[in-house]
């Protein structure tokens, strides 16, 4: 279970050309739920706030302002203890290519306070489901962007995360390999996990996102099923939406 | 804490995956040193053997022949050549010969007269061989001198013995080891401090910065871990890698060094003298409570890497940052070489000096409880301190997630 509650974050940027410092409300009071068994599909266009979001719930980043928590833990008093319950990917995450799959997972498993054994037996079933267990003894030094993003999508769910966030996961990646991806996302949802997923590709959001929240312009719209999305919009596909939202300004919140 | 050893031990895991830094890092020094002392012990010994073993060239220029003979007679040690055409002064520098005497031209006649004979010698300061023939002319002069004023005594009638009214003999009353541990002192610290900066700098750029650049930072950050257990673990890495790469390195030259002395001084009472001295000197209190003033400067310097290199959003602003504290690393250690620093009142209470400081007088056995206590006590709390500055800092989002 994931819940924000009225979350705010800025940051403070500089301007090149005049000095000036400037402040940038990257989120603004953001409220939502993610139950468990549910994909959230988290929406937007680029620098809308999709990745501050989710890099807060992933106890990565503090919100200024607002509450979130995930299972019940509290991100900002108790930030480890929540991040043990996150599997977190971002597609800015590298992998440390002097290691083999293995044993990067081995070690990942330590820090995520996982036994070594079965961070081992764990780590090749996800490698296996990925289709790199063949893979798992070279270093990665040589790995191809696809092969770089399984690793990293099995090191995510190493320690068992009741709540997955993964933050583009599909970009980059062939069909075949995003399919895979897809398909162990279901998994996920059908194993009761709390799952949220941001993405640009629109039909991908509508086969698999059981509810689906625009971020745009630091603000939630939508927060609804897609098909529900459709008929209060009127209209036939997400990108739709973002053509509306993006004419309106983001003051056309549903 | 069992979070940062975690930490520790993934960077020396991937530190153990690059053979070639590993090689750089601990098996480079460990050859390099022993080689170059060797070429340099080999080229010094060749080049003095060489020039012992062949005569000077002199050109003499002695109308009334009073030192011709004994000049041919010498054929080990002299070669009269005839004067080359030109400027005598030239012929030195481009090292056609080594020496030019004149003898005034009536010598001879002088001598006999039991006057005073004048001659003009013209050398090269700056080279070994007409500096060594000029000392082989003195040795000859100073005999021949003697023969002329015994022979001057003998017809006056009086005691050969007039000429030497005192025979001195000289006997080398001070402490090698102290001349050496002095020495050593006054470099040592400035050995250990660059090292220890040096070594750790590139090293420090790739646990930081360079996690940052290849995005693995983010993944680490995503654990269970703190961010106080992961930096300290960067801490940990950062300050082992500089004391080791320092210990390597000193370790290395001193048994070069040593060896180089031992064998190299072929015989030489004073190398010898040297090299027990100094053993006797490092004790193992001595190294000991050096090796306890390098652990705080060792995790001073630590976290100055640490602070520039988390700071920075890529590995070359990392590497811009910190490469000017190389400079101010050496301007220190040439403070710390200056002869008399150990007499200004103030320094022992001038952070990271003061470690020079103590160390020099450990080393010339002036050791001071008190100004070590101060050293010790104040670089343990500047250590402290950066530690708790950049366990701050990296929990900082800005620093962090600066692109």
């Amino acid at each position: 279970m994931i819940r924000l509650t009225d979350v705010h974050k800025t940051f403070v940027v500089k301007d090149k050309r005049t000095r000036a410092r400037r402040r940038i409300e990257a989120v603004r009071g953001i409220s939502l739920e993610v139950r468990p068994g549910e994909i959230y599909g988290l929406l937007g266009p680029n620098g809308a706030g999709k990745s501050t979001t989710l890099r807060m719930i992933a106890g990565l980043m503090r919100p200024d302002r607002g509450l979130i928590e995930v299972c019940g833990v509290d991100t900002v008093g108790s930030p480890e203890r929540a991040r043990a319950l996150v599997g977190y990917l971002s597609t800015d995450i590298g992998v440390y290519s002097r290691f083999t799959p293995r044993e990067l997972l081995r070690l990942f498993g330590e820090f995520q306070g996982v036994e070594a054994r079965v961070a081992e037996r764990r780590g090749m079933h996800l490698l296996e489901e990925l289709g790199l267990a063949d893979f798992a003894d070279i270093r990665m030094e040589g790995f191809s962007g696809g092969q770089k993003q399984k690793v990293s999508i099995a090191r995510a769910l190493l320690h068992d995360p009741r709540v997955v966030i993964f933050d583009e996961p599909t970009t980059g990646l062939d069909v075949l390999t995003a399919k895979t991806v897809l398909d162990l996302l279901r998994v996920m949802k059908a194993e009761g996990r709390s799952v949220v997923v941001s993405t640009h590709v629109m039909p991908m959001v509508e086969a698999i996102c059981d509810r689906v929240g625009i971020i745009f312009d630091g603000g939630l719209h939508g927060d609804a099923p897609p098909k529900e999305i459709f008929a209060r919009w009127g209209v036939a596909s997400l990108d739709e939406v973002f053509f509306k939202l993006a004419d309106a300004g983001g003051g056309g919140a549903a | 804490m069992n979070g940062a050893l975690l930490i520790l031990k993934k960077e020396f895991m991937e530190l153990s995956k690059d053979r070639k830094t590993l090689f750089f890092t601990f098996v480079m020094p460990l050859i390099l040193y022993p080689l170059m002392f060797l070429m340099l012990g080999r080229l010094g010994s060749q080049d003095a053997a060489s020039r012992a073993g062949r005569p000077s060239r002199v050109c003499l220029t002695d109308p009334s022949h009073v030192l011709g003979r004994d000049l041919e007679s010498d054929p080990q040690r002299f070669l009269v050549v005839p004067r080359p055409p030109g400027d005598l002064r030239q012929a030195i520098r481009d090292q056609k010969l080594e020496l030019a005497l004149e003898v005034e031209p009536a010598g001879a006649g002088k001598l006999a007269r039991n006057e005073t004979l004048e001659m003009t010698v013209l050398y090269d300061h700056s080279d070994e061989s007409s500096k060594l023939a000029l000392d082989r002319f003195k040795s000859l002069l100073r005999k021949q001198e003697s023969l002329w004023v015994q022979a001057r005594l003998k017809v006056l009638g009086a005691s050969p013995q007039l000429a030497v009214p005192v025979k001195l003999e000289t006997v080398e009353a001070g402490d090698m080891g102290l001349f050496m541990g002095k020495l050593v002192g006054s470099f040592l610290p400035y050995l250990l401090m660059i090292m220890m900066y040096a070594g750790a700098m590139q090293h420090g750029i790739y646990a930081t910065a360079g996690e940052k650049e290849r995005g693995t930072l983010l993944s680490l950050l995503a654990t269970s871990l703190s961010r106080t257990q992961i930096i300290i673990g960067k801490l940990l890495y950062i300050f082992s890698i500089g004391i080791l790469s320092a210990l390597i390195n000193l370790l290395s030259m001193a048994f070069s060094v040593g060896r180089l002395m031992a064998t190299g001084g072929g015989g030489d009472p004073q190398a010898h003298a040297a090299v027990t001295g100094i053993a006797a000197l490092a004790t193992p209190s001595v190294l000991g409570l050096t090796f306890m003033l390098m652990v705080p400067l060792g995790l001073f310097f630590a976290n100055f890497i640490l602070l520039g290199g988390i700071q920075a959003r890529n590995t070359l602003e990392a590497s811009t940052a910190l490469t000017p504290g190389i400079f101010v690393v050496v301007l220190l250690g040439v403070f710390s070489m200056a002869p008399g620093i150990e007499k200004m009142a103030w320094l022992p209470f001038v952070p990271v000096l003061n470690v020079s400081l103590a160390i020099r007088k450990l080393f010339s056995q002036q050791g001071n409880g008190f100004e070590y206590m101060v050293a010790l006590g104040m670089t343990v709390v500047l250590a402290g301190l950066m530690t708790w500055i950049s366990t701050r800092m990296l929990n900082r989002e800005s620093a962090i997630f600066r692109v």
